[in-house]
């Protein structure tokens, strides 16, 4: 097979960028929900609740995603009678996993500026509950965007494993082409170079929010 | 011996031609306001920073011969820090045999008995030898990084300000150290804010003022009966902050 | 045989693999981590931009790219490896890349006396980068290189996808075979949960015996 022939899969690759991107979105969205609730309980909840979230983030953050990805597609939903597809169990554990290391970032946020925000807002006399919603949480989620801008990154790589449920992302795209080309080099440095190309807009993005969100003089992360 | 050394950061002229010489056995002190580029002489006359122009010899080597070792040169100069610069991840001891083990190439052992004299010589004893730097006071800290440098066997020793981080008390015991080699017949050019340790060891002060020697003498006169009104009014202001100290 | 029997036996084979690839891969991308970011730091133009692009390609680039490139992509141009070495040198090169990124900010943030105390002692570059910045990057840089250590117990699952038969390949073909994959799954999310949690006590208690006296406080002042 010659480059020309390799030539008419470019487009054919460069569309698994959106279905990347879709289980990237869809996988930050979920553990942005779970991380951010989650991290509350660690912080606020009673010592059982705290205790199951750290069984949780002990095992998200100690087991492989590709375990994850086949335990959740084969055991565990069916087992739950859900009958998920590759692309919904993808999403889900990717957004499983990302809220176990979500949970950690917001938690470290929230710490670094709970003692004298809580105290600062309990003499306004606000309930524990404002005082979190109103002044707490959006101090933590701004203090936290580098690191989610990081996530981000990170689960954009991690999405290229779940090509081994079969779903039409680049990775899978990329291993068609090698295989109907007979050329494996330039499909997957192809592929390599839009994750990383994907990763700079990303953390471009996040930049510009980080940029326009940002608390004068406050504590990074 | 320094011959018209002048070096300047980006536009800022920090050194504007300064010559002096500092003769063997003997002790110098150079004083003047902040910021006049005393700090930057030091550290030219150990090659830490590259002068534009100018010559420095330390006897018949020339220091700022482009062809000469800088490393080979440098310890024979020892070179003692405001801020003591000790290796936070060596005891005192083993701070002092590092520059032996890995620049002299000395076998351990003889690395640790010359390492032992010099820290007794600066008053460090045994039980602090196994310390950590954050496990020791800063009077202490450095003493071990006198003894550092001395360990060396340096030609000359500079003192870059070696007191003004250390509050008085703790000031007494080093500059007591430095006195003591000093009279020893260690030749140091030495920067300090201290007035009267100053008129005690250096055979000549100097005044720098604005990367200028603008005057040089014999303790007392330079201290007492200044020539110039820049060095009266820098005396007059270092010791009314003195006054206020104490 | 039982499925137990069979799935324990084969397992203690796909456990010997994984630790025999771990054994390679931590301690050379730990090396070759600490040699980039060196080069990044105190390299000439040539080094720091050659040093700086392998950084940006293989953060950039999943691992599983990585890993299709050095098993498939090679041998296109001739270079065959075996599935081993070339999960082997996929993990190497792609965590060496992020760990000379914490050996670079870890170098970058020792204070500027250290180093002139070294030179003032008549030490040479190599030298004082041996015996005073990198024992002390070394620590500040420990606790990132103990993640990524943790990362490359769980990436190593990959090397499946190129036919090394580690712990999670045995687990899909006994599944295969068997179809239990609760069992099977569960187990092998366990096995992995076992080595991540025992690798995070014993880099807790390297830690610890790395520890010196104020050391970070110093550091970081
Ligand atoms: N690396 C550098 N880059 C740019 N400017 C510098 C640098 N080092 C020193 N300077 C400037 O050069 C001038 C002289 O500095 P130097 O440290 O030599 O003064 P000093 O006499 O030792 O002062 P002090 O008594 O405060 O220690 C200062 O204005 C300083 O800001
Ligand atoms: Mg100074």
């Amino acid at each position: 097979m010659n480059l020309m022939t390799f030539s008419k899969y470019l487009p054919y690759i460069f569309e698994g960028s959106l279905w990347s991107l879709g289980l990237v979105l869809g996988g930050l969205g979920i553990g942005f929900a779970i991380g951010v609730t989650f991290s509350l309980v660690q912080v606020y909840g009673n010592p059982l609740l705290r205790r199951l979230i750290s069984f949780y983030v002990w095992f998200f953050r100690g087991t492989p995603l590709i375990v994850q990805l086949f335990l959740f597609h084969w055991s565990i939903f069916p087992a739950l009678g859900i009958n998920s597809t590759a692309l919904t169990t993808s999403i889900t554990v990717l957004g499983l996993r990302s809220g176990a290391y979500q949970s950690q970032i917001f938690r470290g946020a929230i710490g670094s500026i709970e003692e004298n925000q809580m105290l600062a807002a309990r003499a306004l006399g606000m309930s524990n509950w404002d005082a979190i919603s109103s002044i707490i949480l959006p101090q933590a989620l701004r203090i936290a965007i580098p690191q989610i801008s990081n996530e981000y990154s990170v689960i954009l790589k991690d999405s290229a494993i779940c090509f081994i449920l079969g779903i039409m992302e680049l990775m899978t795209r990329a291993k068609y082409a090698a295989i109907a080309t007979g050329i494996a080099l330039i499909p997957y440095l192809i592929a390599g170079l839009i994750y990383l190309v994907l990763t700079y807009i990303g953390t471009m993005f996040f930049n510009l929010i980080y940029l326009k969100k940002r608390i004068p003089d406050s504590v990074e992360g | 011996m320094v011959k018209d050394l002048y070096k300047r950061y980006g536009d800022k002229a920090v050194l504007r031609g300064v010559s002096f010489e500092v003769e063997k056995g003997k002790v110098k002190v150079i004083m003047g306001p902040s910021g006049t580029g005393k700090t930057t002489l030091l550290k030219c006359i150990d090659m830490l920073v590259k002068p534009d122009s100018g010559k420095i010899w330390l006897e018949d080597l020339e220091l700022t011969d482009p062809r000469i070792d800088v490393s080979e040169a440098r310890r024979k100069i020892g070179f003692v820090f405001q801020e003591f610069n000790l290796f936070h991840h060596l005891t005192a001891i083993k701070n002092v045999m590092i520059g032996l083990t890995k620049v002299k190439k000395l076998p351990r052992g003889e690395a640790r008995a010359i390492a032992e004299r010099s820290l007794l010589k600066v008053h460090i004893d045994r039980e602090l030898w196994d310390k950590y730097p954050a496990q020791l006071s800063g009077g202490q800290k450095q003493r071990v990084a006198i003894a550092r440098a001395l360990a060396m066997e340096p030609m000359i020793m500079l003192y870059d300000e070696p007191t003004s981080a250390l509050d008085p008390q703790l000031t007494r015991e080093v500059l007591e150290v430095i006195k003591e080699l000093a009279e020893d017949g260690m030749t140091s050019l030495i920067v300090t804010h201290e007035v009267g340790f100053a008129s005690e060891v250096a055979d000549e002060i100097m005044i720098m003022i604005d990367g200028r020697i603008v005057e040089r003498g014999d303790p007392r006169s330079i201290i007492y009966d200044p020539r110039r009104e820049e060095t009266r009014k820098f005396f007059n202001k270092i010791m009314k902050i003195g006054d206020e100290l104490r | 045989m039982s499925f137990w029997n069979e799935f324990f036996s084969k397992l203690y084979i796909g456990v010997l693999t994984t630790l025999q690839l771990l054994a390679v891969a931590i301690p050379s991308s730990i090396i070759l981590g600490i040699f980039i970011g060196v080069l990044r730091v105190y390299g000439g133009k040539i080094e720091k931009t050659l040093a700086n692009l392998y950084v940006h390609i293989f953060r950039g680039f999943p691992l599983l790219v990585t890993l299709m490139i050095m098993f498939f992509g090679l041998a296109d141009i001739g270079i065959r490896l075996t599935p081993y070495w070339a999960a082997a040198l996929a993990i190497i090169v792609c965590s060496s890349a992020y760990q000379s990124e914490y050996v670079r900010m870890s170098i970058l943030s020792i204070d500027e006396g250290q180093s002139l105390a070294a030179r003032s002692l008549g030490m040479k570059r190599s030298v004082e980068i041996l015996y005073i910045i990198l024992p002390q990057a070394f620590r500040i840089a420990f606790p990132g290189i103990g993640n990524e250590i943790i990362y490359m117990i769980l990436y190593s699952s990959l090397a499946y996808i190129v036919g090394v038969n580690e712990i999670f390949s045995v687990a899909i073909s006994v599944n295969s075979i068997w179809f239990k994959p609760t069992e099977v799954f569960l187990t092998t999310a366990l096995i992995y949960l076992a080595m991540t949690t025992m690798a995070s006590y014993g880099l807790k208690k390297l830690e610890r015996k790395l520890w010196i006296p104020g050391f970070e406080t110093d550091v970081k002042r």
